[in-house]
């Protein structure tokens, strides 16, 4: 029998009577040809389930999963917030935004039949979804949590330590996302739990731990407080403090490893670090440094986290870890309260500074308060009392959306994520360190900036399984991203390009090179860092590592690819006429030999008026000066006769009038600096060796006689500004010129 | 979190909101979450033109967070202390109207003025300035 004389209809004998018939038919899977497959009339599902909610409140608490209790009936006293609640129709956000603390009264027996009140579509529509999702997807265990249990709920639903309920999906859930967070990141918990740890798995199942940790929040001030006073009230849970450090629990052996196992997920929910921090943060009577350094999301094992917490190369002196810590424990003994759990990552002057203008801006609030009289503080409080729309949003929801920010700030390597706060605070130490050296006062307390930082883990991702399915499934997601289209780079013939668009794609081409210049560049400036922190094993290979990447750079400035000679330095003028080329090549002068600074040097010389031209509206070119000084310094004689040679365009133009290379070196600011440089550093060598052949060589005379002769013939107001005019020149011109030309000289420079 | 970090210190107070596309939006911030998607309450959208503003009543937005430019609160105090003029939605709209066909005029001309002198309005891919 084929698959089309079988008729699908909902007749369940239909399917009985095919199994029997056809043996083969069996194998199949029941979702193709089974029940799963049947065009069930929705309406009769509903109708069904409907009924459901005439059964007893036993029933009901035995069936469906995951519902909340709601009331069926709108009451009119009902406040907004309930009626927001019932309002919902997605449960499965759970969100305590707009489910706040459930009341489980007991609801009304309902008449039989539908009821078209607004209400109950919402109840009856989560338990249509209920059975379903069971159906659905028995082998993924994400759906594989411990239910909340519901005790009455008080409206203080902080007060409720069980479990994260995981809440019912009506799409299919994320798979292959991060394994442990089975809640979209932007799901409000509905209550804190303990984490899950495992990371195998892809969605193990929790462990619960149900400490007696006390309530996080206490509310003795009742729910309508404004934030604003609570921030002048001093216990209040807004300070950040993370634990009434009345209270200390003792951590069983369990919890504590699965509390630093927790940490080194990594993935723990907003919520959860409430009652983890809180957890961690009580030892501080205990002197452990490494855990009083970790406290809210730095919580690393001790063992892989101590080199981190010290931030400094593995063989510190060890005189300077000891009073590091130990000043922060005195200095924070007498104010445990004063310990921000959210600034630990900051620099301890720097969180100084922002407590004592958090302390001054309470103290103007207070005086604000007091001096504007009570008619100030009454009017706050007045309209307090007569803004009925207040705390909408939660204290609880505000702490979750804080602990998102203050995990956005935990950082696995703080040097590569927050660069300028790291350097900025090693200069001040460094000056502070220096000051101290010279002048050898009392020694102050020099806390240094101790970022910690999470550990870094590693996942090794596995692609999900559904069992059941046939061969493996390709499920794209965040960790797995799959191709969707097939983007093929079709390269046009040069003859269909516009020159114009020729000029264009080169010029980009130019960009793309410098970039990827820059990045080598970056790699190569920070290779000293990484030097002190790695092993000495290590260490060759990174210096190869650099040497590798300085030939890079040098190729990419020149072009890659010459056959003995680089005939053309038309690669290294285009990267030249860009701004940021510019400023690449006086980075990356450096880092070269000297050999192949020089060539950049000359290569610079020879092409000098043309980018004098293109440098006219950016004026960037100065900054290339120093660099140059710099090799100029190591430059040997003959170098730098050629440099001057190429500063002036020879051999290659024949000796005209005037020579127009020359003067529009000299008319530029960079040209004519870059030339002093070049005169001074032939001076020097000249002067140094008295033997040297400088004196002698005919080509250096030559040049200096034609420099000499155009610095003359120049008007003063053609002349440039130089940078800085080196202090030899004249004792050098004195060689070749008389007296008088001296003087004029001299005027000129 | 010291409040220019977080928004949470600005719960339950009156903001005024800058769109990206331009709209003015005042009313009480009433919940944000951590894409600094806003929940504005008793909102008002209020138009400028020159020196007179009018206030045209919303309600309740929900403003996702890509789309603020800026927010700051606003002092109730100092809220009536304006040189402006507030005046009738209907004026405002009018005038709105006019200043916005003034605008396209003035821009008209200005092409055609460049067109006129061979000139043209540089596309934005043809200014690669780095």
């Amino acid at each position: 029998q084929s698959l089309e004389d079988c008729p699908l209809d909902e007749d369940e004998d239909a399917f009985q009577a095919l199994g029997e018939e056809d043996e083969d038919i069996d194998q199949f899977n029941d979702d193709t040809f089974g029940a799963g497959a049947v065009d069930d009339d929705w309406q009769e599902a509903h109708e069904r389930l409907a009924e459901l909610e005439d059964k007893p409140v036993a029933s009901r608490e035995q069936d469906g999963p995951g519902g909340e209790d709601s009331d069926l009936l709108g009451e009119p006293e009902d406040t907004l917030a309930e009626r927001l609640t019932r309002l919902v129709i997605e449960s499965e956000l759970e969100d305590p935004a707009i489910m706040q603390a459930v009341q489980t009264r007991i609801p009304m027996q309902e008449p039989g039949g539908l009821n078209s009140s607004i209400w109950d579509s919402s109840a009856v529509l989560r338990r249509i979804r209920g059975p379903l999702l069971t159906q659905e997807m028995p082998s993924v265990s994400v759906l594989d949590y411990a239910l909340p249990q519901r005790p009455p709920q008080a409206r203080e639903e902080e007060q409720d330590p069980s479990e994260r309920a995981l809440p019912r999906r009506s799409s299919s859930p994320v798979i292959g996302s991060p394994p442990v967070r089975a809640v979209p990141i932007g799901t409000p918990p509905k209550q804190a739990a303990m984490p899950s740890f495992n990371q195998q798995i892809l969605c193990p199942k929790p462990v619960h731990i149900r400490a007696t940790m006390p309530q996080r929040y206490p509310t003795p001030y009742g729910e309508r407080m404004s934030p604003n006073q609570l921030c002048n009230v001093q216990n209040s849970s807004l300070l950040g403090h993370p634990f009434p450090h009345s209270v200390s629990p003792v951590l069983t052996h369990l919890q504590r490893a699965q509390l630093l196992g927790g940490a080194q997920a990594g993935r723990m929910s907003p919520s959860q670090f409430a009652r983890v921090s809180g957890l961690v943060g009580s030892p501080i009577p205990s002197v452990n440094p490494k855990l009083l350094q970790g406290r809210v999301g730095q919580m690393m094992s001790p063992a892989s986290g101590f080199r981190a917490f010290f931030g400094a190369p593995p063989a510190p002196p060890p005189s300077q870890p000891q009073p590091g810590p130990a000043s922060h424990l005195q200095s924070l003994r007498p104010q445990p309260q004063m310990f921000r759990a959210d600034t630990t990552h900051l620099h301890p002057q720097h969180r100084r500074l922002l407590h004592q203008r958090q302390q001054q801006n309470r103290n103007q609030h207070r005086s604000l308060n007091g001096s504007v009289g009570e008619r100030g503080s009454h009017r706050s409080n007045h309209q307090e009392r007569k803004d009925p729309y207040a705390n909408l949003m939660l204290q609880r929801e505000k702490d979750w959306v804080s602990k998102i920010q203050m995990m956005q700030l935990q950082s696995t390597d703080p040097y590569l994520d927050d660069y300028y706060y790291q350097n900025y605070f090693q200069k001040l130490e460094k000056l502070s360190a220096a000051e101290e050296v010279h002048g050898d006062g009392p020694k102050k307390e020099r806390t240094k900036l101790i970022t910690p930082q999470v550990a870094k883990l590693e996942h090794t991702y596995k692609p999900v399984q559904f069992e059941g399915s046939l061969g493996k499934l390709t499920v794209s997601s965040v960790n797995n991203p799959r191709k969707m289209i097939d983007a093929v780079v079709t390269s046009r013939s040069e003859d269909d390009e516009t020159k114009e668009k020729q000029v264009r794609d080169k010029r980009r081409q130019t960009l793309v090179t410098i970039e990827k210049t820059y990045s080598l560049l970056l790699d190569v400036e920070d290779y000293e860092r990484r030097y002190l922190l790695s092993l000495e094993g290590e260490r060759p290979a990174l210096m190869g590592e650099r040497k590798q990447k300085i030939c890079d750079m040098y190729d990419n400035l020149r072009g890659k690819t010459p056959g003995q000679e680089r005939p053309s330095d038309d690669h290294f003028m285009q990267i030249m006429c860009i701004r940021k080329g510019k400023r690449l090549v006086a980075r990356i002068l450096p880092f070269l030999s000297p050999e192949q600074a020089a060539d950049i040097l000359m290569a610079t010389a020879r092409n000098l008026p043309f980018l004098i031209k293109k440098d006219a509206q950016d004026e960037v070119l100065p900054c290339l000066l120093r660099p140059f000084s710099h090799v100029l310094y190591h430059l040997p004689l003959g170098t730098v006769t050629s440099l001057v040679q190429q500063l002036m365009n020879l051999p290659q133009s024949a000796p005209a009038p005037t020579n127009l290379h020359l003067t529009a070196v000299l008319q530029n600011k960079f040209g004519l600096s870059m030339l002093y440089l070049v005169l001074s550093r032939g001076e020097e060598l000249q002067s140094s060796d008295v033997n040297t052949e400088l004196m002698q060589d005919n080509q250096w005379t030559e040049l200096m006689l034609m420099v000499t002769r155009e610095l003359l013939r120049i008007p003063q107001a053609a002349l440039a500004k130089p940078v800085s005019t080196p202090s030899n020149l004249t004792s050098l011109f004195s060689r070749y010129v008389d007296q008088q030309k001296l003087n004029l000289l001299e005027t000129k420079l | 979190i010291p409040s220019p970090a977080s928004l949470i210190q600005d719960i339950d107070k009156k903001h005024l909101v800058l769109l990206r596309d331009g709209r003015t939006l005042i009313g009480y911030l009433r919940s944000i979450d951590q894409f600094a998607n806003l929940v504005l309450h008793q909102t008002v959208e209020r138009i400028h033109v020159g020196k007179k503003y009018g206030d045209i009543p919303r309600g309740i937005f929900v403003v996702r967070g890509e789309n603020v430019v800026l927010l700051g609160e606003i002092d109730l105090e100092k809220e009536s202390d304006t040189p402006l003029q507030q005046v009738s939605i209907e004026e405002i709209l009018e005038e709105q109207r006019v200043e916005q066909q003034a605008r396209q005029e003035s821009e008209k001309l200005k092409v055609q003025a460049l067109k006129e002198r061979g000139l043209s309005v540089p596309r934005a891919d043809t200014l690669d300035e780095y």
